[in-house]
């Protein structure tokens, strides 16, 4: 594995009892890029981003990072390595904002090594970055839905590791919270140089944000590669069942996917 | 409104921390003594601190001297412990089951608790304390256990499913005691008194057979401080922190079990102290475990030991059942927390 690679699936193979999630899926995750995981519900790519982070086991193959099989990992060690924003994070409406971005340093810390001036410095460096400063003494029960996901960012940024994976961050909110909060994506990213690990139903907001898009579809890879590659009318065809023109952004200058009518054999 | 992101605050000056939290626990304390010397001097015959001072330190076997020692002072001394073990068991049955209406009730263990020794009183005929308070704590041990085990097995620790398991045993538990009660009379009378909790005639060696155990389910909550602050998130953020979510569960449940264990065994079962306790904590020191555990367990020591001076009052010159106490307070604190939704 080359230098620049953050993360190594290795055939892959997922299952919870039923049918099989993932299916022998190989995929490479460059570092220091945004790599965005896209599909028709059902295709396995939120539970390729758990199995990532190892929140489930797999029933063959491996997930490598930095040439480290993450099954070899300490609970800690592989959290100073991955952090996860899963889907609908919940905690107390009560618990303020630093009590929350606080337990980001939980891997870092033991009974032996407790509270400590380096922890201090990531909570305040992780609420500045997200622009929560301000907030830090609010209930989290009190804040908007976008000043929340802000929070819970601040949360998976105060652990400090390499590679952020985040589970549909942008489900819940609406227009102006989706783009402001894959701006802040985009800028830890830019920043802070992190390997971020996109989970994304929007194709428009994947192909925008996206240095690297994967098409997962039935637990397998069906394409990965820049957004002006994958988003294809074929593509999309094949993929969603969806008959759609691309055309270029006039601003962005990123493929936009305007679908037309469902094909034939697609059914909800 | 969310600031935009050109506009994104420096990085602010680190807060002094725990400095702002000494006054809360000095006057918690300070609360804590004058509460216990109160309970040691007042109630049916009303005593000073000289009396007291002599009792403890100049014995002279005047009437005074000896309701102060045999009497008095274990009242005082094991009030606070019980208060104290069951705060602490609070806390953490409300984050281990992410619901702030749970307690060592909801769990079943004060049932528990109650139906070994209804069980051992009228089926093995066991009277003396000793042999009630052993069985009480093993009634809870056992409650724990049985809990745990039927939680584990249906397929994982969820908190829901802690809960409603919980909730369940309870209510067998305390219909077996109902239906052993009516068949037999004769008991009815006997461990009326105890099933109500109460720490009148309790003897200096109950806390010295007791008080380890609390101390050790104090100390096993305060090591898990912060994977239980963790825990107030749901298991896949806790997972993804690097909380070992199963073992943390399992230290939790062991320590709840010590605790409640051995409260029931000093005073029987107390109830609501569990329950409201927690949410006091909170209020004054915010969701922090480490915080929380030590708030709980002064406010909890401070409150029992309140309910059982008010408990010679309330139907003077008789004895009100202390847990009829706490419970007729924790009931209308908890009528105030759920009208204002805190809960």
């Amino acid at each position: 594995m080359t230098d620049d690679l953050a993360i190594a699936v290795d055939s892959l193979s997922l299952g919870y009892g039923g049918g099989p999630v993932l299916d022998g899926l190989s995929l490479d995750i460059p570092r220091g890029q945004i790599t965005v995981l896209a599909g028709p519900n059902g295709c396995g790519k939120s539970s390729l981003l758990r199995a990532i982070r190892r929140l489930h086991k797999p029933s063959a193959g491996k997930v490598l990072i930095e040439t480290t099989d993450v099954a070899s990992l300490s609970e800690k060690h592989l959290a100073r390595q991955i952090g996860l924003l899963s889907q609908s994070p919940s905690a107390p409406g009560d618990m303020t904002v630093e009590e929350l971005v606080r337990l980001g340093r939980y891997p870092h810390q033991s009974l032996l090594r407790p509270w400590s001036r380096e922890d201090s410095r990531a909570l305040n460096a992780a609420m500045a970055g997200t622009g929560v400063t301000h907030l830090r003494e609010r209930p989290i029960g009190s804040l908007s839905g976008g000043q929340l996901q802000r929070v819970w960012i601040a949360m998976v940024l105060a652990q400090e590791t390499d590679i952020i994976c985040l589970d549909e961050p942008v489900n819940h909110l609406d227009m102006a919270h989706q783009i402001d909060c894959l701006e802040l994506v985009r800028q830890l990213n830019r920043d802070f140089g992190r390997t971020v690990v996109l989970v994304l139903h929007d194709l428009n907001l994947a192909a925008r944000y996206a240095d690297q898009l994967v098409f997962l579809n039935e637990g397998k890879l069906a394409a990965s590669g820049p957004p002006e590659a994958l988003m294809t009318e074929a593509l999309i065809a094949a993929i969603f069942d969806v008959e759609a023109t691309i055309i270029i952004d006039p601003v962005h200058q990123r493929p936009l996917c305007i679908p037309l009518r469902t094909t034939a054999h697609s059914v909800g | 409104m969310d600031a935009p992101l050109s506009d994104i605050a420096p990085t602010a000056v680190t807060r002094a921390g725990t400095a702002s939290l000494v006054p809360i626990y000095a006057l918690l304390v300070a609360t804590l003594i004058a509460a216990m010397l109160v309970s040691a001097t007042v109630g049916y015959r009303i005593y000073d601190l000289g009396q007291l001072w002599d009792a403890l330190f100049h014995f002279d076997g005047t009437e005074a001297a000896t309701v102060l020692t045999n009497l008095r002072l274990p009242r005082a001394v094991i009030a606070p412990l019980v208060g104290a073990a069951l705060g602490i068991a609070g806390v953490q049955v409300q984050t281990l089951s992410r619901n702030r209406i749970a307690s060592p009730d909801t769990l079943g263990l004060n049932a528990g608790a109650s139906l070994a020794v209804v069980v051992a009183s009228s089926v093995f005929g066991i009277g003396s304390l000793a042999g009630l308070s052993l069985t009480a704590a093993l009634g809870a041990l056992v409650t724990s256990l049985v809990v745990f085990a039927i939680a584990a097995g249906a397929g994982g620790l969820s908190p829901l499913r802690i809960v409603l398991i919980g909730v369940t045993i309870a209510g067998l538990g305390q219909s077996f005691v109902q239906i052993i009660l009516t068949t037999n009379e004769a008991q009815l009378q006997n461990l009326l008194f105890w099933l109500a909790g109460s720490f009148v005639d309790r003897p200096m060696t109950l806390v010295i057979n007791c008080g380890p155990f609390v101390l050790v389910g104090a100390v096993i909550a305060f090591l898990l401080a912060r994977p239980l602050d963790a825990l107030q998130a749901d298991d896949s953020t806790a997972t993804s922190l690097g909380v070992p979510v199963g073992l943390v569960r399992i230290g939790c449940f062991f320590s709840v079990a010590l605790l409640t264990g051995a409260a029931v065994a000093m005073a029987g079962p107390v109830s609501f102290v569990g329950l409201v306790v927690p949410h006091a904590a909170r209020r004054l020191v915010g969701l922090r475990h480490d915080r929380q555990i030590i708030a709980a367990a002064l406010v909890g020591a401070v409150y029992t030991t309140l309910a059982d001076v008010a408990a010679r009052f309330v139907i003077f010159p008789l004895e009100a059942p202390v847990g009829a106490v706490t419970a007729v307070v924790g009931g209308i604190v908890l009528v105030l927390l759920l009208r204002r939704r805190i809960a």
